[in-house]
């Protein structure tokens, strides 16, 4: 930092007295051993402008996060406070000028209370004692203020991952931000928590605090932003006024691709039925009657927690269901485990990719492998050979961008970590495919791939099931579409036979 | 201006495990050389054969152990169970049953302990740290109970003189090694349960989701250490000719300390077999050459401890990294 003579300092900052916009970043670069994650990016964010940013997977967008929060050093380049060098080399010193960050992955401690969250590390104090009283008192009086339905007093752990996510935010209000990240921060909110998110954030503006958004969702860029930014590879590729651009523009910017070529969907012919279940009930549902044929992809729409995952989750043996039947290709089966769901020709791609479908420090071949050791395997040895030449099969049929097939599959994009819990199942000879949530923080490149990943397993013959909170995706998708609300069927459509408005408003129930 | 690099991230991958083989083998060979520069004892065909037989027994067991750290679990009965087993062979070899049976039924003592630990595990959800060191004090009250604190000796020359011997010039206990390594090595590495075992320190959730049987093959971890330790029981009242329930104290740390200098990561789903091997002769190596060198042999201790948080430091430091 030294080496930056004082006068040349005083001198840049000097040209931006006035109207220095609050950020400006100078040929801001960043190099991970040899990966270039970010290329001489030039960027300036004003006073109580919301600017979103925009790009797939590996972009360099939680790079640019993470060189912000001070969590990473640059390799390079200049960032301007208010017209002033600053070094932003630790998070506390982000955190000290006003730079605040809400991540998708919510980090708080959840066995504190709400408020307890809130107040972490900044605690009313009087004689030395915690005012726990006082503090869950100006808690809910904040929650209140903006506009979230929360209790202040209760555990954080027993609020959904959305709610969390509004605390977090709460707290960096509270903590004075100028400057407040949000990354992809909608990914698991309902839609009355994301219309209570974007109203804070609305005021948020109004105080003057600079927003820095960054989302897949277009719709909520073109909702809430001012202005736009573009990464593509690691450089910026373009800054656009929100007035001046268009949904396809920005995805031009990122891609070089159109949006009708995102949902791909291919006409199939619908064969024999796969799966049926008849008045099926469980935990967290109730009298369920859907049925899945070749070539089908049936989706399922609901809020979360209207029983959709549950109901799925029964079907794949995890928590068997109490009444009804299932019929697995024309027999009854009463379907106990998971290894019988599995051993029927039945795939989950789970829906937390992370907790439940990746061992992320083992290679991409392991993983891809490990549903079918057992077939590589002759007698007690597997056949390393054949192992190999497996992985690497895969690889190349699911187009997986990987280094190696030994690279760790926590190497790999989002999107290519969804293709490895596909690609598993694959050669497993599963019949019937469960996506649960496949595209959540999933960019557009990627989640066109994914669609045309569905594609592929329907001209296998295989039956899909796909569970999305995301509107678009089971409408341009599902060949039938079932609505859930409160753990039951609230409607049912064929393809496109209903107009959003009334998907949505079956889903909510009003 | 330029703000520090960051390092490269390396993954661990075959190449680099056969790096660190290599690093772990080069070290061991400097101790020697230093050692045998250093004092004039070392490089003798006593020592030589001492130090194989007592890093032998060592190896057994932290190979053992390694099965279970690498599903992300930790065996703390280790010590606890080779005591155990010395005095039960004894016994049976006291009672005068035939030398083969008897060495099969402490293996089967074994094998029922490591079902124990993993029933405790598994089927009540007690930590592995929690359920195994239980068992460790445990198994060492039994042991004095049957004994009633009393050493018993071993009367049979055919069954202690073995361990005195040697094939091909080298000592039986180390071909021992070799009888537990290779079968080891293709179990872990060439095997679909060796899979399932990184697949189940690295994710147990995705495991499962993948068909993996992963109670099955907790209890396969728990038993290939139980029964390893048995092994080095039969092997220990061997050498020293009687049964005794409270030998082979602190040996569990020791496996677990040769295992973590062999790469395994204590977080689970890295390590291999060679790795424990090496790591149980490098640490045999410094006890034996702090004997030699007339060090306090209170040091070793304190050594083997400080040993273990900077390696175990470092391991948090490669993890962190990915």
């Amino acid at each position: 930092m030294q080496a930056q003579s004082p006068s040349a300092a005083e001198e840049q900052g000097a040209n931006r007295t006035g109207a220095a916009p609050l950020l400006t970043l100078e040929k801001l670069d960043k190099r991970f051993g040899a990966t270039h994650a970010l290329k001489a990016v030039d960027l300036s964010f004003e006073r109580g402008e919301i600017h979103a940013i925009v790009g797939e997977n590996g972009a360099g967008k939680s790079t640019l996060i993470k060189l912000l929060t001070g969590v990473h050093p640059r390799s390079g380049g200049e960032i301007f406070w208010e017209g002033a060098p600053v070094a932003l080399a630790s998070p506390p010193e982000a955190i000290g000028m006003g730079i605040n960050a809400v991540h998708q992955e919510v980090v708080l401690c959840p066995h504190l209370t709400v408020a307890a969250n809130l107040f972490l590390g900044d605690e009313t104090v009087r004689f030395g004692f915690l005012q726990h009283g006082a503090m869950v008192r100006e808690g809910q009086k904040l929650l209140d203020e903006l506009g979230f339905d929360l209790p202040a007093a209760v555990q954080l752990s027993s609020l959904t991952i959305g709610q969390q996510q509004l605390v977090a935010t709460a707290r960096a209000e509270r903590r004075g931000a100028k400057f407040l990240i949000f990354d992809e921060p909608t990914a698991y909110l309902t839609r009355t928590e994301t219309a209570a998110l974007f109203l804070l954030i609305r005021r948020l503006k109004a105080k003057g605090v600079t927003i820095v958004y960054i989302s897949h969702r277009l719709e909520e860029v073109f909702e809430l932003a001012d202005r736009v930014s573009v990464l593509r590879d690691g450089a910026l590729v373009g800054t656009r006024k929100i007035s001046e651009t268009n949904e396809n523009d920005l995805i031009a910017l990122m891609i070089n691709r159109s949006i009708e070529q995102i949902y791909h969907k291919d006409k199939v012919g619908l064969g024999a039925t796969i799966l049926e279940t008849k008045g099926l009930s469980g935990k967290g549902f109730e009298d369920i009657s859907i049925r899945v044929r070749e070539g089908e992809i049936v989706g399922l729409y609901g809020l979360i927690g209207a029983g959709r995952s549950e109901f799925v989750q029964s079907v794949f043996g995890r928590f068997p269901a109490t009444s009804g039947e299932i019929v697995w290709r024309g027999k009854k089966v009463d379907i106990r485990s998971e290894r019988h769901a599995m051993d029927l020709g039945i795939a989950l791609a789970p829906e937390s990719r992370r907790d439940q479908g990746l061992c992320l420090n083992l290679g991409v071949g392991f993983n891809i492998n490990l549903p079918i050791f057992d077939k590589l395997s002759f007698g007690p040895l597997i056949n390393i050979p054949s192992e190999a030449r497996h992985a690497e099969r895969q690889i190349k049929e699911m187009q997986i961008k990987t280094a190696s097939r030994n690279a760790n599959a926590s190497s790999l994009s989002g999107g290519n970590q969804q293709k490895i819990v596909i690609a598993k199942w694959l050669n497993h000879g599963a019949k019937l495919f469960i996506f649960d949530e496949p595209t959540v923080g999933v960019d557009v490149g990627t989640k066109a791939e994914i669609y045309r990943l569905m594609g592929q397993l329907l001209h296998h013959g295989a039956g899909l099931i796909l569970i999305s909170s995301y509107l678009p995706e089971v409408y341009e998708l599902a060949d039938t579409l079932h609505i859930f609300r409160r753990g039951s069927i609230a409607a049912s459509h064929a393809f496109k036979d209903a107009s959003h408005e009334t998907i949505l408003t079956e889903a909510i129930g009003v | 201006m330029s703000v520090q690099e960051a390092s490269p991230r390396k993954r661990p991958n075959a190449g680099v495990n056969v790096l660190l083989g290599l690093t772990l083998l080069g070290l061991l060979l400097l101790m020697w050389v230093i050692l045998a520069f250093a004092t004039p004892t070392f490089w003798t065909e006593n020592n030589i054969t001492n130090l194989a037989r007592q890093g032998s027994m060592i190896a057994i067991l932290a190979i053992g152990e390694t099965f279970v750290i690498i599903t992300g679990g930790i065996d703390l009965s280790v010590g606890a169970v080779v005591g155990f087993c010395s005095m039960a062979i004894a016994l049976l070899l006291g009672q005068h049953v035939p030398i083969g049976q008897a060495i099969i039924a402490t293996l089967a003592i074994g094998l029922g302990i490591g079902l124990f630990h993993a029933f405790g595990i598994v089927q009540l959800g007690l930590p592995p740290f929690i359920m195994t060191l239980a068992s460790l004090t445990a198994l060492r009250g039994i042991g004095l109970l049957i004994t009633n604190g009393a050493t018993i000796s071993i009367t049979k020359d055919v069954f202690t003189g073995f361990s005195r011997g040697g094939f091909l010039g080298v000592p039986n206990l180390f071909w021992m090694v070799l009888v537990v390594a290779i079968p080891a090595y293709f179990l872990l590495h060439q095997s679909r349960w060796g899979r399932y075992l990184f697949a189940i320190g690295s994710n147990a959730e995705a495991a499962r989701l993948s068909g993996v049987n992963v109670k099955a093959i907790i209890y396969l971890a728990y038993i290939l250490s139980s029964v390893c330790a048995a092994f080095v029981g039969v092997l220990l009242a061997m050498r020293i000719g009687i049964g005794n329930p409270t030998q082979a104290e602190g040996w569990e740390l020791q496996a677990i300390a040769s295992s973590v200098i062999g790469g395994t990561s204590l977080f689970g789903a890295i390590g291999s077999i060679h790795g424990p091997l090496l790591g149980s002769f490098i640490l045999t190596t410094i006890n034996n050459g702090a004997n030699l060198l007339n060090l306090n042999s209170f040091w070793q201790r304190i050594i083997t401890g400080l040993l273990i948080i900077v390696i175990v430091y470092f391991d948090g430091l490669r993890r962190k990294k990915r």
